[in-house]
């Protein structure tokens, strides 16, 4: 049997939660979501989500060090990592994952977010 | 423009141009100058245009109105005055008067030295000799009039220095050259800057003792003020001969004998300008006073000692103009930061609404169109409810008063509240008094007060450890005369360093969620009320928000702002 595949949403905006699960779901994606970072976290490690998004914005702490445990969980499980946020171009170099400027157009980020999903299941196919 | 500049209290930054012939001074409405401060009585004083002048006259106030530190029923304001009422402290700064001539044309710069003028140099001495005299342990014998001149430049100094804060230079050396002709006998003096750009010395006050001809031009030698400068030294000159001041057949007894002083303006760092007086002596009074000149050594160093101390107020102003100036950029640019923050949040919310729309019209799924559409609505409340906290924050708006139910209006909103709350997870309470007359206030200002306060403790209670819980409670304290919304939190209340910045415009802990002006808009309200927020907090333990506004029963003071609260 093949598991559903999997996206975690991290984003403190119920809104922009419900618009990315309201359209994912659609494509036939299982959909975890919060609005906290340690519940996101949390979620992250018992589901092992093949996707993540992540806005910059959930955590009170700067935009390196909100990424950085979402970026480790991604890299153990070789999931694609999303980043969402307002971040001065010097300090993106720090940040992991792809990044997307807010505001943002939902359209393209579904786009990015479908096509970082089968290049993951081409991987998966390849290893 | 005459003004009063409020540099403490509630609308510290403002200043009241005063433009008409008789404003009003107080905490009504109807008054030109209204302060917020709940110790300054509804009509508490008059300002009347008196010829030139501005006489400020107390209108039997509770807390009185006191100039300069003294209690004063009627003033004739001067520049520089200090006017406190209640716990707001005003500066005066009067009309301009000769400032804005064009001094170029009665201050001449001659080079040469003008043809008949044989003025020379008697003494000079250097700025550094001159400041000593500041010093204290300067010898100086008692109640000479150097000593008594020197302890008054101290007085001189911070007035000057209080004066530094009005931003105007020209009124600052107006009021210097308003002491120079106190203790020294000048029959007129100017006070040039150097103009930092072009390098050269522009005459920026001119005076001219009382009772003598104002128009006649002042001409100062170039050659002298190259030495001022360039050695920093002061000079006193004299147009009398050394070798005919005691020949009564001399010129000097038909021309009569000017004699000057001049001296450099020597800042921390620079030479910021010279100051210029000199006093003719008539052949008549030559004759009189057996040829004694009127300027001695002594007055040359006075003068080279108050030079220095305009020179320090001049940078001090300077100075004091540049950092507001930044401040007020930097204020700016953070409120541009925040509201662009906001707003790009808002606009997230409309695209993602949006987005859901089209989705659900392409693949004719109502359901979807119906679910981006309440998207889009209540994005669109939330830019208009920041358009509404922004307007009531930046102007002057009337508290639109009828008689109200307060139990009620804050009952609305504790009903608005509770889906928020539920949301969050938080428990909302309502307490209402069990008695509480009806009153006059502004019940839609009132309601968004409240509604701000609610707002952040439900964010706060929810972020708390415990179960979060808003108790809100209203009272009504007949005794006091006052009535008071209470909202209480379990959430993990206000670290003694963000009390401060607590109630400040744009100052937001919720970060994106947050727009920085809910309680400065409760604050403004209330305090438009003559009423005041409490806040008092335990870190871990939630925080207490206490608005009170004085109670005023209908038909009372023609239903204006509560009568006079006995000021605490």
């Amino acid at each position: 049997m093949v598991s559903k595949r999997s996206v975690l949403i991290v984003d403190r905006s119920e809104e922009t939660r419900e618009v990315l699960a309201t359209a994912l779901e659609r494509r036939g994606l299982q959909i975890f979501a919060s609005g906290r970072a340690e519940r996101g976290l949390e979620l992250a490690r018992a589901h092992r989500p093949d996707l993540i998004v992540l806005d910059l914005e959930v955590g009170d702490a700067g935009p390196a060090e909100t990424c950085s445990p979402f970026a480790e969980e991604a890299r153990a499980t070789q999931a694609p990592l999303v980043v969402l946020g307002s971040v001065r171009r010097n300090e993106r170099s720090a940040l992991e994952g792809e990044f997307v400027p807010k505001p943002y157009h939902f359209g393209p980020l579904i786009r990015k977010i479908e096509e970082l999903l089968s290049a993951r299941g081409s991987y998966a196919r390849i290893a | 423009m005459p003004s009063l500049f409020v540099i403490r209290g509630n609308d510290q930054g403002a200043r009241f141009e005063l433009t008409e012939s008789v404003l009003g001074l107080g905490r009504d409405s109807s008054n030109a100058i209204q302060l917020h401060d709940t110790e300054v009585s509804r009509q508490h004083a008059q300002i009347r245009r008196d010829d030139n002048a501005y006489l400020l006259c107390d209108l039997n106030s509770s807390n009185g109105t006191y100039v300069n530190g003294r209690r004063v029923r009627q003033h004739r304001l001067s520049s520089g005055d200090q006017v406190q009422v209640g716990s707001t402290l005003m500066l005066y700064t009067g009309p301009s008067g000769d400032v804005d001539e064009d001094l170029a044309e009665k201050v001449d710069i001659a080079s040469p030295q003008p043809p008949g003028d044989e003025s020379h140099i008697i003494h000079s001495v250097s700025q550094q000799e001159g400041s000593r005299l500041f010093d204290l342990q300067a010898e100086l014998p008692q109640n000479s009039w150097l000593a008594r001149a020197r302890s008054n430049l101290q007085v001189m100094y911070r007035t000057a220095l209080a004066v530094s804060h009005t931003l105007d230079i020209d009124q600052l050396l107006q009021r210097i050259m308003d002491l120079i002709f106190e203790w020294v006998e000048a029959d007129r003096g100017c006070i040039m800057l150097v103009d930092p750009g072009a390098k050269k010395l522009a005459p920026k006050v001119r005076r001219t003792r009382q009772g003598l001809p104002t128009d006649d031009k002042i001409t100062i030698s170039k050659t002298i003020l190259d030495y001022v400068l360039e050695r920093n030294e002061g000079v006193l000159t004299t147009n009398a001969r050394e070798d005919n001041r005691w020949n009564p057949a001399a010129s000097i007894l038909q021309l009569g004998i000017r004699e000057a002083i001049c001296v450099p303006m020597q800042g921390r760092y620079d030479v910021v300008g010279v100051i210029y007086i000199d006093t003719s002596s008539s052949p008549q009074e030559i004759i009189r006073k057996g040829g004694a000149s009127k300027f001695t050594e002594d007055h040359l160093k006075l003068m080279i000692a108050i030079a220095h101390q305009a020179a320090l107020a001049v940078e001090d102003t300077r100075y004091y103009s540049a950092m507001v100036q930044a401040e007020r950029l930097a204020a700016i640019g953070q409120t541009i930061a925040t509201v662009s923050h906001h707003i790009k949040n808002i606009l997230q919310g409309i695209r993602g609404g949006s987005y859901l729309i089209e989705m659900g019209l392409a693949e004719h799924d109502e359901s979807l169109v119906r679910k981006g559409w309440g998207i889009v609505e209540k994005n669109q409340h939330k830019i208009s409810n920041l358009v509404l906290d922004m307007l009531t924050f930046s102007k002057e708006r009337e508290p639109d008063l009828s008689p109200s139910d307060m139990n009620r209006v804050v009952g609305d909103v504790v009903e608005l509240m509770q889906s928020r709350a539920a949301e969050c997870q938080v428990q909302l309470q309502y307490r209402p008094a069990p008695h509480m007359p009806t009153l006059v206030f502004d019940p839609e200002g009132m309601h968004r007060a409240v509604l701000n306060v609610v707002t952040n403790a439900i964010d706060a209670a929810a972020e708390g450890t415990s179960a979060g819980c808003v108790t809100v409670s209203t009272e009504y304290a007949e005794d006091r005369g006052v009535v008071r919304a209470i909202v209480e939190d379990n959430g993990p209340g206000i670290p003694a360093e963000q009390m401060e910045t607590l109630f400040s415009p744009f100052v937001s802990t919720k970060k994106s969620r947050g727009t920085g002006l809910g309680l400065p808009v409760s604050q403004k309200i209330v305090q438009e009320h003559g009423g005041r927020i409490e806040v008092s907090s335990v870190v871990g333990r939630g925080a207490r928000f206490v608005l009170e506004i004085p109670a005023t029963p209908p038909g009372s003071g023609a239903q204006t702002l509560a009568s006079d609260v006995q000021a605490s």
